[in-house]
């Protein structure tokens, strides 16, 4: 059975242990990293479930010393890295007439920049492995642009317009890299929502319920299996229908 | 240590393996620009490719698009470049 490392930021929030879960069912072989940064705890609990096959490993996304740090320490576990999946995001939003210049960097730096960190981090590995899998964590505002989310919409719409670009770079080296989009979802930032805010949001989906991380998880592991090896540079919608 | 012959045909062996050519060694001469007008047709992919397989056999790091520019002329250039970091 083949043995996949895998490597997933913002492993601590539902999505990303969902994302995990999903990697560490598909094959007993698998070897999943979860990257945290601020917080840990939920992640630890799985690292610990899963002794041996899932570690926990310190990334600030933002800051390309650690990526590098990250990903010389699985190499050197491992020698090789399979599957990057650039999960970890956040989001302040704001009209943009009043947002602080801070919270337009904050948003872009871990949503765009940290994605640009990962993929550089990890291609040297992959090229030299003649095979990779990139998965980038876009969302539905990059797509819909949402008033209010100016930082997270130009964010995540770099993020796909990365995703497609870079793409086509390592196409013929072996190495995919698509991104996912998904709607609304039932994570942390969903619970923020009053429930006024919930209400108007499900009238907007079609199937009229929110995504569930496992959901999302199963696009991620399917866009890195290896049958997915002609599917690069999409950007998949996952939200229940809304168009 | 390899000779300098040696290297060349190592790193001219790189180039084929590495970038998957149609071709072989003995299509390739060590004075034979690799990219642009009249060359051996390479593009920035293959040369992305030739940077982490130089690093990964050589430990030879090209840091930037201009040292990739510099070293990556021909065999020759490749050659004495690894030349010179390994006797560091």
């Amino acid at each position: 059975m083949n043995s996949r490392i895998i490597l997933i930021t913002g492993a601590n929030g539902a999505l990303g242990r969902a994302m995990a879960r999903a990697f560490l069912d598909e094959s007993p072989a698998n070897h999943v990293w979860l990257g945290v940064n601020r917080r840990r705890e939920h992640a630890d609990e799985l690292a610990t479930a899963d002794a041996g096959r899932c570690r926990v490993i310190g990334l600030d996304v933002t800051k390309p010393a650690a990526w590098q740090q990250a990903v010389l320490e699985i190499l050197a576990a491992h020698q090789r890295i399979d599957v990057l999946v650039n999960n970890a995001g956040t989001h302040e939003d704001a009209l943009l007439a009043t947002m602080k210049p801070e919270t337009w960097r904050d948003v872009v730096s871990v949503n765009l920049d940290g994605t640009f960190y990962g993929c550089q981090a990890v291609l040297p590995a992959m090229i030299s492995q003649r095979n990779g899998r990139i998965v980038n964590l876009a969302s539905l505002s990059a797509l819909l642009a949402p008033a209010g989310q100016t930082n997270y919409a130009a964010a995540k719409a770099g993020v796909v317009a990365l995703t497609q670009s870079l793409a086509k770079e390592v196409a013929r080296i072996g190495i995919t890299v698509n991104a996912v989009c998904p709607g609304y979802v039932d994570t942390e930032a969903l619970a923020s929502l009053s429930d006024d805010e919930r209400k108007r949001a499900l009238e907007r989906i079609p199937m009229r319920r929110f995504g569930r991380p496992a959901e999302i998880a199963t696009a991620v592991r399917f866009l890195a299996c290896a049958d997915a090896a002609y599917i690069t540079g999409s950007a998949l919608k996952i939200d229940g229908g809304i168009f | 240590m390899s000779t300098p012959v040696d290297l060349k045909a190592q790193i001219k062996q790189l180039i084929v393996e590495n970038l998957m050519l149609q071709f072989g060694v003995e299509q390739i001469t060590d004075d034979q620009p690799l990219f642009g007008p009249g060359s051996l047709g390479l593009d920035s992919v293959d040369a992305l490719q030739l940077v982490v397989a130089l690093d990964k056999n050589y430990g030879l790091k090209i840091p930037d698009p201009e040292a990739a520019r510099t070293t990556l002329q021909s065999v020759d250039t490749i050659a004495a470049a690894v030349e010179a970091h390994l006797r560091k």
